[in-house]
């Protein structure tokens, strides 16, 4: 069915829909919309991951607003842009204080997070955030957030990575080298990664510990820094573009052929790893969402279908960021109206709702935690040519869910590392 | 060793970049006297043009050969389309204090940047079959060069003996430098300074364009790439000394080996040795390695 | 640029033209006083930000309108006011008036010697090597994240006041009540400071030399000096500016010193008037809500502010005192 049948068809079956519920539910008219902030980066090095992240949040208002909107109240989304600190920080005031928002979805950047984060408790304003979550955020600025709802830890694809690595590379392997992104990000998926060698007794030394300037569309030079370290396993966290920048002149280079790459958010550029040049074996990670997966289910069918009409590009994960977050919160709103008789939840009683609540999601069944920290699937596998696109995917397709790789509340992640039992990959 | 071979056409590479870049504002600063903060500018666009051109000849299912002419040919058309009409803008405020003509370039910094976006979207875009399409140079099993690479650098060797050849032999090289060195005098010979302007300034234009578009299947097209490449732009004429063009070789390529070298030895510092460099040549040298006058 | 003798005539001038002359600037505070009470919240916070914004000007137009030095690096100075904020909010020294102190014996150590560097060059040169030093900080403030926080930045708690006690009060309330005000008096202070360097003979000696440097040399003035004098009263109202900034962000991060900011900061600047002395309040106040409103208007602002810069620059290089210049007092 081509893109445009495809949406005439929702639109006829949502409108009936809305016919058929009309007796039941009130009409849009008579309540007033539900107006949703969404900070989304359209510019820069995030723009095309606040890209992706944004049209599926409009997807899926669509696709709620076809189905009679939430508690009869159309959703109505307000777009602001994620900037830098100070851009982001004024937005998300104006989105709160000057829209009233019920809500504010979004958010990348760590630096946006640190200065967000605080805000939107102060302001009484719920943060469903995408991404922006790292270690520092966990543990320092926000320690008991009440409006905010965060992200996975990004170290849970960085374990991920290192337990593959572990399971089939035991062994096989003497030396490792870092191609890291050159932010905190980067630097928290090295020290994981060296953490699990070293729980694991894999007896690897580093013979290269590069970091790549954010931004950067040359990397000869690491190529050549590389191919004279000669690792036999190289991990690399970049995420941008260049990421398959990387792959593209490594494999021109040869090093693709000699050493094991490991890219455990190298994900985010599926489209951009192309057969041509992206190695079969190398570990590949797709966070909380692999467009292929396994047991996809047909929201997630629908959804790649929908944006591969639209775009002409697979998505990538960040989608899966952006919908579990605003499903997760409408499934609080209505969870919560279950004990107000239907009329719409303070805020309060949102938060209550979603604590522990469970939706389906893109990526699989999503929840959150009491402490405001999400549990999900997460996807990684080695590559392979073996498919009918011009990029590579990843077969078998290794699943865990953060339930057992994500370290609870308040501990200290190193050492939770040290002493956690991690159940085998299966 | 033979890895340190690989290094060392890596720093030429990003040298050869740099040079094509810098180029371009040298010489319209040599002439006009105009820094030109959005030459990252015209970098990217001519990146993200060589893009489009190469789809579209894809369709017609074009040879190996002909890219390399593609890509430059699109530069050199988005620099005939884009250079006069800037020039025009700028030439209102050419009797203004030359801050002004700073400042005028940085809002073509802001222009440009969405309208990129606004053309080609956020998403980045590469080309996939050039880059492979010339074979490589096998140095030993595991190490290879792209001759790709080479080609670049090639390109931008001739490119500069062309621009030396262009300013001391032809006759529009002379009436440039003539026009560079004092413009009433040139004015007072009968020489037409305006298209001059117009005709240096495309040039300069171009320079960034084809640079972009030849470097672009090495790498990708994001819309950021103008904006971080201003600071290492500026870096390379300062050190060879604004105005000159053997200056600009001899910048780029100490920019290009430095950042190599830090990159190999001591990344902590790849960052801040550019700036370390700019900084002590200012000092010491301020008029640069190899400019004429201060 | 214009030169003047409006100085030494305003004072000569009638009472009339002197009540008419005062007529704006006094609309202007009087306007920025009353608004927490005019306006909602978002707009105050705007507002707060933008008197960081206009005290930051201050000192930049002292070095290009009356100096003649383009710095196309002084967004260096807001981030060395924004991180001291940072790192005194995280200590148990959060007095503001001490960040303020502190901030502005940082900003001057370092202002110094990077300005004796500097102000050896003017123009392009003096604007590259401005460019390369903010550039500088900027690297350093990402790459050395065990000092800086890196991309991550250093926190910044909300400073307490000696004349108030701001327990109990959550930052809203601060930022729209207490601070603001602190902040506006703090504005008025350093714009009245302003007004006297600039009519006192530092401002003569300035625009002298901005006007004909060797002339002003055979009239024995020291150049370098008064250079560097601007350089480093720049430096310190662009640290204070900072400090003012950063607080409701609540962050001190790298991307305050990239050289975009630099650029924003002049064009603000030219937006309000760099040849009169309310422009830096003006083009600070203007720009800080007209990107406000364009923000939300299209997401391709950035094209729209390069237009209008482009306009400002070819059309009304004066910017907008041009428009609104009646009396001379306040012009230079």
């Amino acid at each position: 069915m081509s893109a445009q049948s495809r949406r005439n068809f929702l639109k006829l079956s949502g409108g009936a829909f809305a016919l058929g519920s009309f007796a039941g539910a009130p009409a849009f008219a008579q309540s007033p919309p539900v107006k949703i902030g969404v900070l989304a980066a359209r510019s820069g090095v995030l723009a095309s991951i606040g890209e992706c992240a944004l049209a599926t949040v409009q997807w899926w208002a669509d696709g709620v607003n076809k189905a009679g909107g939430i508690l009869g109240r159309k959703v109505e989304l307000v777009v602001e842009e994620e900037g830098n600190p100070k851009e982001t920080a004024e937005r998300f005031r104006k989105l709160a204080l000057r829209d009233n928002v019920e809500m504010v979805t979004g958010l990348i950047s760590t630096g946006s997070g640190l200065s967000v984060g605080p805000i939107a408790e102060e302001l009484k304003t719920i943060w469903m955030s995408w991404d922006a979550t790292t270690q520092k955020d966990v543990e320092e600025t926000l320690p008991n957030p009440k409006y905010s709802f965060r992200s996975t830890d990004n170290e849970v694809e960085g374990l991920m990575a290192s337990l593959l690595t572990v399971k089939h590379f035991k062994g096989k392997i003497k030396t490792v080298a870092n191609l890291g992104t050159d932010y905190s990000y980067g630097r928290n998926m090295w020290e994981t990664f060296m953490a699990m060698m070293k729980k694991y007794d894999m007896g690897v030394a580093p013979v290269a510990d590069l970091w790549v300037k954010v931004g950067t569309t040359d990397l000869t030079t690491f190529v050549a820094s590389l191919q004279q370290a000669k690792p036999d396993l190289i991990m690399s966290s970049l995420l941008f573009t260049d990421a398959f920048i990387f792959v593209k002149q490594a494999h021109a280079a040869g090093l693709t052929g000699a050493s094991k790459l490991v890219m455990p958010a190298g994900g985010f550029q599926l489209n951009e790893m192309k057969k041509q040049y992206t190695p079969e074996g190398m570990i590949l990670g797709h966070n909380s969402m692999y467009f292929e997966a396994p047991n996809a289910s047909p929201l997630l069918k629908e959804f790649v279908a929908y944006y591969k009409g639209k775009t002409g590009l697979f998505p990538h994960f960040e989608a899966d960021r952006a919908y579990s977050a605003v499903a997760s919160w409408k499934a609080g709103v209505e969870k919560a109206a279950q004990q107000t008789s239907g009329k719409w939840p303070s805020k309060d009683e949102i938060i209550k709702a979603i604590e522990g609540i469970s939706v389906e999601s893109l990526g699989g069944t999503f929840s959150y935690r009491p402490d405001h920290i999400p549990d999900c699937n997460f996807y990684m596998g080695f590559t392979t040519h073996n498919n009918p696109y011009d990029i590579v995917t990843i077969s078998p397709v290794e699943t865990l869910n953060t339930r057992d790789y994500q370290k609870p509340a308040g501990a200290d992640f190193f050492k939770w590392i040290q002493a956690k039992q991690f159940p085998n990959l299966s | 060793m033979l890895a340190s071979a690989n290094i060392l056409v890596g720093g030429v590479f990003h040298a050869a970049v740099l040079f094509l870049v810098a180029a371009g504002l040298q010489i319209v600063f040599g002439v006009q006297k105009i820094v030109n903060l959005a030459c990252g500018s015209f970098y990217a666009l001519g990146a993200y043009f060589g893009i489009s051109a190469l789809a579209w000849a894809a369709a017609f299912e074009v040879p190996a050969i002909a890219y390399i002419p593609i890509l430059v040919g699109s530069g050199l058309l988005l620099a005939i389309v884009l250079g006069p009409s800037v020039e025009r803008l700028l030439r209102l405020i050419y009797d203004r204090d030359e801050h002004f003509q700073i400042l005028l370039t940085f809002a073509l910094v802001l222009i440009f940047e969405d309208a990129i976006r606004l053309i080609w979207g956020a998403v980045p875009l590469q080309t996939i079959n050039v880059y492979f399409a010339f074979g490589e140079l096998r140095i030993a099993s595991d190490l290879a060069i792209p001759n790709y690479n080479l080609i670049v650098i090639a390109a931008a060797a001739l490119i500069s003996a062309a621009f030396g050849w262009m300013l001391r032999r032809t006759r529009f090289g002379r009436i440039v430098r003539a026009t560079a060195e004092n413009k009433q005098m040139s004015e007072a010979l009968c020489v037409d300074v305006s298209k001059v302007y117009m005709a240096v300034f495309t040039l300069g234009v171009a320079l960034g364009t084809v640079g972009g578009a030849l470097v672009v299947p090495a790498g990708a097209a994001s819309i950021d790439m103008g904006v971080e490449l201003i600071v290492d732009a500026f870096a390379v004429v300062i050190i060879g000394g604004l105005g000159s063009m053997p200056g600009a070789l001899i910048g780029a390529l100490i920019v290009g080996f430095v950042r190599s070298a830090a990159i190999w030895l001591y990344p902590e510092f790849e960052l801040l040795a550019i700036y370390v460099i700019v900084i002590t040549v200012l000092i010491v040298r301020p008029q640069g390695l190899l400019a004429r006058t201060a | 640029m214009t030169t003047s003798t409006a100085p030494i005539a305003a004072r000569t001038a009638s009472a009339g033209t002197l009540k008419r002359a005062l007529a704006l600037p006094a609309l202007l505070f009087l306007v920025i006083f009353l608004f927490p009470f005019i306006a909602g919240p978002h707009y105050v916070i705007l507002m707060f930000s933008a008197m960081g914004y206009a005290i930051a000007l201050l000192g930049l137009n002292l070095l290009f309108g009356y100096t003649g030095l383009l710095s196309l690096g002084h967004a260096m100075f807001l981030a060395i006011g924004a991180y001291t904020a940072g790192y005194m909010t995280s200590t148990r020294i959060t007095n503001f008036e001490l960040i303020l102190l502190v901030a502005v014996a940082i900003g001057a150590t370092v202002a110094v010697p990077i300005g004796l560097l500097c102000i050896r060059y003017v123009k392009i040169y003096f604007a590259m090597l401005t460019l390369a030093f903010s550039m500088l900080l900027y690297s350093f403030l990402f790459k050395f994240y065990h000092l800086t926080g890196g991309d991550e930045g250093i926190r910044i708690k909300v400073p307490t006041l000696t004349a108030w006690d701001l327990s109990g009060l959550d930052t809203l309330s601060v930022l729209t009540g207490p601070l603001y005000y602190y902040v506006f008096a703090l504005l008025v202070l350093l714009t009245a400071l302003m007004r006297c360097l600039t009519g006192s003979s530092l401002g003569l000696q300035l625009r002298a030399i901005r006007e004909n440097q060797q002339k002003a040399e055979y009239l024995g003035v020291n150049v370098k000096r008064y250079r560097l004098v601007a350089f480093v009263i720049a430096a310190v109202y662009g640290v204070l500016g900072g400090v003012i900034i950063a607080i409701p962000v609540g962050l001190a991060d790298p991307t305050i010193a990239y050289w975009v900011q630099s650029g924003n900061l002049i064009f603000m600047l030219l937006l309000g008037g760099y040849t009169n002395f309310l422009g830096p309040l003006l083009g600070a106040v203007v720009f800080i809500f007209f990107q406000d409103q364009l923000m939300s208007f299209t997401e391709y602002w950035r094209l729209t502010f390069g237009v209008i810069l482009v306009m400002i620059v070819i059309f009304f290089p004066n910017g907008l005192m041009a428009a609104v210049d009646r009396g001379r007092w306040w012009s230079t």
